[in-house]
């Protein structure tokens, strides 16, 4: 029999951490929607109007840059998948010894800032570095091409940043895989190849979901990636958003656009989870009991 | 084993091992370029090597205020939201109460959410409530996106945790309480340190919503923003490979320590083998 | 009974919903911002001492001057390099300075434009002249009435200079005029400046247009000259400070900059020279300015008032390369050392300047100019 004390402890132990939530979460989203619906100027200030064509007007003027960004995103979480799964395996059941220093190698970028990593793709890939030189001699690049300010350089960078988001729920899927069905399929006559088909790859399956996500999400934001490896045709929503709230100051279009961004991931992320499955997100609390 | 059948046996390490080649490639570059004395303001082509600017890393006080700030600012946020964190990963665990799937969904949403629109949405609700940016508002965002990591890391570490050794203590009369903090938090702590590390790291990392909340606090990352202008000092390159390094060392202590604790485990059961086997039965 | 699985998050949705509906109209009560510009406070004098927090452009100061000033006067100075572009700064400062909070400055140095747009939202207090004798004793003649602030009632020039074309001459001699950057052989290998009032300003001129005389439509024609030219990837990137960086490397031959930048990059690289575009420059100057809720005025004055004196400005002028708004210098420089003295781009001769024009606006009302504003937006960051 629970007392009353008893059942209120959960909400108190929730209490702070989803208060603060609430209040720098939830809230500034409400706020955001209201200037998404206002109108004005920093000079004259800004008052709710209602202008849902602030919705239109900002999807109509900028679906280049919503397509490009999940266009680049999307590349990006499929090489991040494809370099990321052997890696994460790689770990999981061939490192042995050194399993905890590779995983921690997969990390270990993050110790260093963003940036300074970002920046330094900037140097590897310059126009006169060795690698462009010997993409250019190996034809993979036209002569006079370039690599730095197209596309490939900032799908190049995505991949980078985001594939440890993609290794580690991975390895995590892969680690709690039970070898004896790797076993048992190899016993039944199943190649290698067929193992990993019919058996790993759908057992980490919400490793995969978890990893995608993971990736996909913040990449279809990011804007970085774009300012230092991207040229003038590169931009990306998250550019187009940083530049109304910050230099533009036009908060209503700034506004718009990010609750679009948002809705279209939403719709994009609920979709996926409902084709690929969903015990990755948030039923695990079952096993605990 | 043929040749070919090892090239298989070890093509995944193989892949592995590339794939993390190509993930260090520019902490390589980086650290490389820590030694290099350029002519210009830019630091992008190799003239000479030199020690220097190891020997004077913290020369530049702009540097080094924006690095204390950063500093500052992760241990506040790693420690708010750790403990945030962790409270609310009890509550999902252990506890059955109404509202489940509401406060899930409000914890997965922030990660769902790209930074530009937590960073946008953070502003428009200083701007409206007029709130002078700064220290404060950065540790707010901060703390906010990070609660969301923290919960989860510590929930993993919640799942697979052996009650029975809860219910040991129960049975053998301690008090809830102090159960909580002899056998829980103690057993926990990996998964407590694993949150506290990983939020220092996402908010010492963090550009993008630092960008929308700073006002005129500059943070490293900020700094190093602002400095690619104009020419990136080489000091900079200098402390991140020391960030980097730092974190190496930091790990190998944790794993070495891991390692020495599992052969102390294996020592003592052997030990017991050996004493159990020469008793009588 | 279980619910079918659509209902849970549906249900959720609709609470969510409702919240966020009941919590708008609660907001649509209030209306935020806006800035009254009736009362702009005249900065205080007084004893300097203290401290005094200046946000300027990065590479704007020579290493001595500040301490030389803080051993002269007492005054702690923490000189902040974070004005990297006048929007960016704007748009981070912007929050604070409507709420009459400066952030902790007391002096920022912004360009003409962005000084006057700052002066029109509230930023900025107005100066005493009393407090600025050396200031309006030694400011050259040309600099000391314009007309986006008569008089110069809120903003004091730091440094002058002129945007043109920053070329890497090995690599590019023939480059003279912006329409040069026009040119197919240097596809993908030329830079604009992301600033509207440098870039489609000096295009204008390339095509024979006055930018001070201009209307909106010359300007929006100039905006979609550019635009076509980047669609085409004639022009490889929009950049801030950083333009200098690319034409060291080589990766771009030829780029809209700066006049003072050409000199200093050549540490980087000899062969980066500025030239003087065939239709003419634009000239601009970057002004110190005192914002409302600075801590300390009087010490702001002081610093100002230093800064003007022509030995102090001389020592400034030999590290910065740009053009000094003090007279007196070119002078003390005659005899310190001749070759700066005689550098046309430090003191260009009336001649150099002929066809140069100033920087200025687009014309026309709020809406016209978030027109142009807008336009321009799109094509640097779409």
């Amino acid at each position: 029999m629970t007392t009353l004390r008893q059942r209120l402890v959960p909400y108190g132990l929730l209490g702070p951490g989803l208060l603060w939530l609430f209040l720098f979460f939830v809230l500034p989203m409400v706020f955001m929607a209201w200037f998404s619906v206002s109108s004005g100027s920093l000079e004259s200030g800004w008052s709710l109007t209602w202008t849902f064509s602030n919705y239109t007007d900002a999807i109509s003027n900028y679906t280049t840059q919503f397509g490009r960004s999940f266009l680049y995103a999307g590349a990006a979480t499929i090489f991040c998948l494809l370099l990321g799964y052997p890696l994460a395996y790689a770990i999981a059941f061939k490192a042995g010894r050194w399993q905890n220093l590779m995983l921690f190698a997969v990390i270990a970028p993050f110790f260093t800032t963003y940036l300074i990593r970002t920046i330094a793709w900037k140097t590897i890939l310059e126009d006169s570095s060795p690698v462009v030189s010997f993409l250019k001699t190996i034809q993979v690049i036209p002569s006079d091409g370039r690599v730095l300010a197209t596309s490939a350089a900032v799908i190049a960078g995505l991949t980078y940043n985001f594939l440890p988001f993609m290794v580690l729920p991975l390895y995590a899927s892969l680690e709690r895989l039970d070898l004896r069905l790797l076993e048992a399929s190899k016993d039944l006559y199943a190649s290698a190849t067929q193992t990993f088909l019919r058996v790993t790859l759908p057992l980490t399956a919400p490793g995969i979901v978890a990893g995608v996500l993971l990736t996909f999400i913040p990449a279809v934001g990011d804007y970085i990636n774009a300012t230092f490896l991207g040229g003038v045709n590169q931009s990306m929503i998250g550019n187009v958003i940083q530049a109304q709230y910050l230099v533009i100051n036009d908060y209503p279009t700034a506004a718009a656009l990010s609750f679009t961004l948002m809705v279209i991931i939403l719709v994009a992320v609920s979709l996926y989870i409902r084709f690929a499955g969903t015990e990755a997100l948030m039923g695990d609390e079952e096993e605990a009991k | 084993m043929g040749v070919w059948q090892r090239i298989r046996d070890n093509s995944t390490l193989f892949v592995g091992i590339l794939v993390l080649v190509y993930m260090l490639a520019p902490i390589a570059v980086i650290a490389i370029f820590s030694f290099n004395d350029p002519t210009g303001k830019f630091n992008f082509e190799w003239v000479g090597f030199t020690t220097e600017y190891w020997a004077n890393a913290f020369d530049n006080q702009e540097i080094n205020d924006s690095l204390w700030l950063s500093v500052r600012l992760a241990f506040f946020t790693s420690l708010g939201a750790t403990i945030l964190g962790t409270l609310i990963a009890l509550a999902l665990v252990r506890y059955e109460f109404g509202g489940r799937k509401a406060a899930n969904l409000l914890i997965v949403i922030p990660i769902a959410t790209p930074e530009v629109v937590i960073g946008a949405a953070l502003l428009s609700l200083f701007v409206y409530a007029s709130a002078s940016l700064g220290f404060t508002t950065l540790l707010v965002a901060h703390i906010m996106f990070s609660i969301s990591f923290a919960v989860i890391v510590v929930r993993s570490r919640l799942i697979g945790f052996d009650r029975r050794l809860e219910e040991a203590a129960a049975d053998l009369g301690a008090p809830p309480l102090t159960t909580f903090f002899k056998v829980t938090l103690p057993l926990l702590l990996p998964g407590i340190a694993g949150a506290l590390m990983l939020t220092f790291a996402l908010s010492i990392d963090d550009f993008v919503i630092s960008n929308f909340n700073a006002g005129s606090e500059v943070t490293f990352p900020l700094y190093i923003f602002g400095a690619n202008q104009r020419g990136i000092p080489v000091q900079v390159n200098v402390i991140a490979t020391m960030l980097f390094v730092i974190a190496v060392v930091a790990i190998l202590f944790v794993i070495l320590q891991q390692r020495r604790a599992e052969k102390l485990v294996e020592k003592r059961a052997d030990d017991d083998n050996k004493a159990s086997l020469s008793i009588p039965v | 009974m279980t619910e079918p699985t659509w209902k849970r998050p549906a249900k959720l949705f609709a609470v969510a919903t409702a919240g966020l509906v009941a919590a708008l109209t609660i907001a649509a009560c209030g209306s935020t911002g806006g800035t009254d510009n009736s009362d702009v406070p005249t900065a205080q004098g007084g004893k300097a001492s203290g401290t005094l927090n200046i946000s300027n452009w990065p590479l704007y100061i020579d290493g001595k001057t500040i301490s030389d000033f803080e051993k002269q006067t007492g005054i702690t100075v923490k000189y902040n390099e974070d004005v990297n572009s006048n929007t960016d700064f704007f748009g981070k400062v912007q929050p604070l300075l409507s709420n009459g909070d400066s952030g902790g400055r007391s002096i920022l140095v912004v360009t003409d434009w962005m000084s006057e747009k700052m002066y029109n939202l509230g930023f900025l207090q107005n100066l005493n002249p009393d407090e600025l004798t050396t200031v309006f004793d030694n400011i050259i003649p040309s600099l000391e009435d314009p007309a986006f602030d008569p008089g110069r009632g809120y903003s004091i020039p730091w440094q002058s200079g002129m945007t043109g074309l920053v070329v890497r001459t090995d690599l590019a001699p023939d480059i003279k005029s912006v329409n040069d950057l026009f040119d197919p052989k240097y596809k993908g290998k030329v830079t604009m400046l992301d600033e509207l009032r440098d870039s489609a300003a000096l295009v204008m001129k390339g095509d024979g247009v006055d930018p001070t005389e201009a209307t909106t439509e010359e300007w929006l024609a100039a905006v979609d000259k550019v635009k076509q030219a980047k669609e085409s990837g004639q022009i490889r990137r929009f950049t801030g400070n950083d333009y200098v960086q690319d034409l060291a490397k080589g990766d771009v031959v030829a780029a809209i900059g700066w006049s003072g930048d050409a000199i200093q990059a050549q540490a980087d690289n000899p062969n980066i020279e500025y030239i003087q575009p065939e239709q003419g420059c634009i000239l601009w100057s970057d002004n110190m300015s005192i914002p409302v809720g600075a801590p300390n005025a009087p010490a702001a004055y002081e610093f100002m008032n230093y800064v003007y004196e022509p030995e102090n400005q001389a020592q400034i002028v030999e590290y910065v390369n740009y053009i000094s708004p003090v007279a007196g210098v070119k002078e003390i420089l005659t005899k310190k050392d001749p070759a700066l003295a005689n550098n046309e781009l430090i003191f260009p001769s009336d001649q150099f300047l002929s066809k140069c024009t100033n920087q200025t606006s687009p014309p026309g009302d709020e809406a016209e100019q978030k027109e142009v504003e807008n336009a321009w937006l799109s094509v640097v960051e779409g």
